[in-house]
C-alpha cells in the first residue's frame, strides 16, 4: 500500500482517530472549533444558572436546572478531547469568569471577547424568565442546525461526543418551547426581536475566510449562509405556534 | 491532564518477524483499567530527544494483563528499539489508556459485528474481539484482515485458536496481497471494489450492526466507502487510523541569538505556507502581532491553558512567560504557546504549520 498525504485522506472524507495523526494546523483549526464549543456552553450554562430562582414554578426550575447541569457535562465532554491535545483541562474550567455579561445594549457583532472564545451572543445577559426562555429556544434551534456539522466532523472521537450531545441539546430546545407555552408575559415579542438578530449572528459572517480550509479538513460542509438560512425557517415555525413572528430583515 | 505511569516489561515475544507482543504490569495498576480498543503513549528518550509513541493494547478486558503489539517500522527508533533491545525487566513510561475505537459492550446483545484490520491494524481489533466474544455471548464477529503475504500475519495463531473457541460466533477472512489463494476473492487489495464483493458473497452486510476499520488512509477511505454505500452510516462505523507516517519531530533546535537591540525585532511568520516578515515589540506577544498584522493566526483562551496558538521557534529567541499547556519535551523542540511569547533577540522566526 502507497503512502498518502493526510490532506488528500481528509480531502477525500477520511477521519482522524488520535492527536498523534493530525497535522499541526488542523490541530489549531480542531482545538479553536472545540474551544468555541466548550466557552459557548460554560458561558450559556453560566448565565443560565441565574435564571433558575426566576422560574415561575417548581417544573420550570427544575427545567433551568437540568439545563445548566447538562450544559455544563457538554462542555466537559468536549474539554476531555481537548485535554488529550495538551489543554489544561482544571485551568481552563476555570481561566475565565463564564457569567459575565456585557450591557445588554451592546453591539458586538460577530466578534468575541478578548479571553474566550464564546459565540457573541453568550456575551449579552438575560432579562428575567421569559426572555431566557426566548433565548433559549432560538439558540436551541442554532445549535440543532450545527449539530447536524458537528455530528460528521473529521476527528472521530468529536464526531462521537457530539453525537451524544446532540439528543441533549435538542431535548434543551424542546424544554424552552414547553416553557415558551407557559409563559405568557405580554414582552415575549420585544424578546424574540432582541435576541432573533443576535442568535442569527452567531452562525457566522456570509464571507468566511477560513471556509475552504474547514472545508478541506473535514470540519465543515455547509456555508454559515446556509445554515442560517436553515435556522431561520425553523426558528420561523416554531415562533408561530406561540403567535410570535421573526423580525423581518 | 494525562500523566505518565511507570510499567514493568513481564514478557515479550515475537508474533511475526518483525512485531512484539509486550505484556506488561504497572506500577499504578488502577491507571490502566483500559476498555478494549484504547492505545498507550509511550515515550522515551532516543539520543537526548524524547520521542513518543502510541501503540494499541491487543488483550482482550477480562484477561487481566496489558499488552501492546509493536510492529517494526523502517527507521522508526522506538519501534525498532522495542523490536530489537526491548527485554524482560526493562521498566516503561506510558499515560492512561486513550482512544475510543470501542462500542459498549451489552451482554444481552445478538450482534453481528464487523471487523476489517490491515498489517498492525490488528492490535486493537483483536482486543475488541476477545472482549466482545466474551462479554457478548450471542454476539458474532466477523474479522476481515488484509496482509501481504502469509508470514506478516500477527497473531495468526491467536486467531485460529478463537475461531476454535467461539465455533459458529467468529470468522475470519484473510485477504493477501501477494500470495495467491484458493479462492480469487481472496487476494489482492482491501479496497471498495473488494468489499463491495465481500459483501455480495461472503458477509451478510444488512445484518451488521457495527462496522470496525483500522488500518492506512487509503485502506479506511475504501472500506468507509463501501460500508456507507451499503447503508451503514458514520454512527455505525468505528475508526482508529493506523497513519502510515506520524508527523515528523525534527531534532532541530530553536538557536539561541543576539539579545534583542533597543530597534525591535523582524519576525518571520509563517502561517497556511505563506511567510511574512513584520516588525514587532517585545511588549506585543507573537499572536497579537500576527493578529495585528491580519494574519489569521489560531487561538483561543489567551491564557496559555489551551494549547491551539502553539507555533514552533525556528530562529531566533522568545520568552514564554506562562505556559500550562506545553509539556517540557515539546518545548525543548521549540513549541512555544505563542500568546505567551515575546520577542527577546532582534530576529524571530516561527512557524504555525509545523
Amino acid at each position: 500500500m502507497t503512502d498518502m498525504k493526510i490532506e488528500d485522506y481528509l480531502a477525500q472524507g477520511g477521519k482522524l482517530t488520535n492527536p498523534s495523526n493530525v497535522p499541526a494546523r488542523y490541530r489549531a483549526e480542531l482545538m479553536r472549533l472545540m474551544a468555541t464549543f466548550v466557552d459557548s456552553e460554560l458561558a450559556g450554562a453560566a448565565g443560565f444558572a441565574d435564571v433558575i430562582n426566576a422560574g415561575p414554578g417548581i417544573k420550570e426550575r427544575i427545567a433551568a436546572a437540568k439545563i445548566v447541569m447538562e450544559k455544563t457535562d457538554n462542555a466537559d465532554k468536549v474539554l476531555k478531547i481537548m485535554g488529550e491535545f495538551g489543554a489544561n483541562t482544571e485551568k481552563y474550567a476555570n481561566h475565565h469568569p463564564w457569567a459575565d455579561r456585557l450591557p445588554r445594549d451592546a453591539d458586538i457583532g460577530t466578534n468575541r471577547t478578548e479571553g474566550d472564545m464564546r459565540l457573541a451572543v453568550f456575551n449579552y445577559p438575560l432579562a428575567g424568565w421569559s426572555d431566557a426562555v426566548v433565548m433559549n429556544l432560538l439558540m436551541g434551534l442554532a445549535v440543532g442546525v450545527q449539530m447536524k456539522e458537528f455530528t460528521g466532523i473529521s476527528y472521530a472521537p468529536l464526531a462521537e461526543a457530539f453525537r451524544e450531545i446532540a439528543p441533549v441539546e435538542a431535548r434543551h430546545a424542546e424544554l424552552a418551547a414547553e416553557g415558551l407555552e407557559r409563559t405568557s408575559a405580554d414582552n415575549r415579542q420585544a424578546s424574540v426581536d432582541y435576541w432573533w438578530p443576535r442568535v442569527a449572528a452567531s452562525f457566522g459572517k456570509d464571507v468566511s475566510t477560513r471556509a475552504t480550509q474547514l472545508e478541506a479538513y473535514g470540519l465543515r460542509k455547509a456555508s454559515n449562509a446556509d445554515l442560517r438560512e436553515e435556522w431561520a425557517a425553523t426558528a420561523t415555525k416554531a415562533l408561530e405556534k406561540f403567535g410570535l413572528t421573526a423580525p423581518k430583515g | 491532564m494525562a500523566r505518565f505511569h511507570k510499567l514493568t516489561v513481564t514478557d515479550i515475544h515475537k508474533t511475526i518477524r518483525d512485531a512484539v507482543v509486550v505484556t506488561l504490569k504497572p506500577d499504578d495498576p488502577a491507571a490502566f483499567d483500559f476498555t478494549q480498543g484504547q492505545y498507550l503513549t509511550f515515550r522515551r528518550d532516543f539520543d537526548g530527544q524524547e520521542l513518543r509513541r502510541s501503540y494499541s493494547i491487543c488483550a482482550g478486558r477480562d484477561e487481566g494483563i496489558l499488552q501492546v503489539g509493536i510492529k517494526r517500522v523502517e527507521d522508526g527508533a522506538f519501534s525498532t528499539w522495542a523490536n530489537e533491545d526491548l527485554k524482560t525487566g526493562d521498566t516503561l513510561e506510558a499515560m492512561e489508556p486513550m482512544g475510543s475505537f470501542f462500542i459498549p459492550l451489552e451482554p444481552g446483545a445478538n450482534r453481528h459485528y464487523l471487523g476489517f484490520a490491515g498489517g498492525s491494524g490488528i492490535t486493537p481489533v483483536l482486543s475488541i474481539i476477545k472482549t466482545t466474544l466474551a462479554a457478548e455471548p450471542a454476539s458474532q464477529f466477523t474479522l476481515v484482515y488484509a496482509n501481504k503475504a502469509v508470514n506478516t500475519i500477527m497473531f495468526r495463531e491467536e486467531l485460529e485458536d478463537l475461531k476454535n473457541r467461539y465455533m459458529g460466533r467468529f470468522n475470519v477472512i484473510h485477504i493477501l496481497e501477494s500470495d495467491a489463494q484458493e479462492i480469487d476473492l481472496f487476494t489482492g487489495l482491501v479496497d471498495e471494489e473488494k468489499c463491495a464483493q465481500l459483501f455480495k458473497h461472503w458477509i451478510d452486510i444488512q445484518h451488521v450492526d457495527t462496522a470496525f476499520i483500522c488500518g492506512p488512509e487509503p485502506m479506511m477511505l475504501g472500506i468507509a466507502r463501501a460500508l456507507r454505500d451499503h447503508g451503514l452510516d458514520d454512527s455505525r462505523i468505528k475508526f482508529e487510523l493506523f497513519a502510515s507516517a506520524q508527523p515528523g519531530r525534527a531534532p532541530k533546535k530553536a538557536g539561541k541569538a543576539a539579545k534583542a537591540g533597543n530597534k525591535g525585532t523582524e519576525a518571520v511568520i509563517t502561517l497556511d505556507g505563506a511567510s511574512r516578515t513584520v516588525s514587532m515589540n517585545g511588549q506585543t506577544s507573537i499572536l497579537d502581532t500576527a493578529l495585528e498584522n491580519q494574519m489569521d493566526a489560531p487561538y483561543a483562551c489567551k491564557a496559555g491553558v489551551c494549547s491551539t496558538c502553539r507555533c514552533k521557534v525556528l530562529e531566533g529567541e522568545v520568552d514564554m512567560v506562562a505556559n500550562h499547556a506545553l509539556e517540557d519535551y515539546e518545548v525543548e523542540q521549540g513549541y512555544v504557546l505563542s500568546c505567551q511569547s515575546f520577542a527577546v533577540s532582534d530576529k524571530v522566526t516561527v512557524d504555525f504549520d509545523q
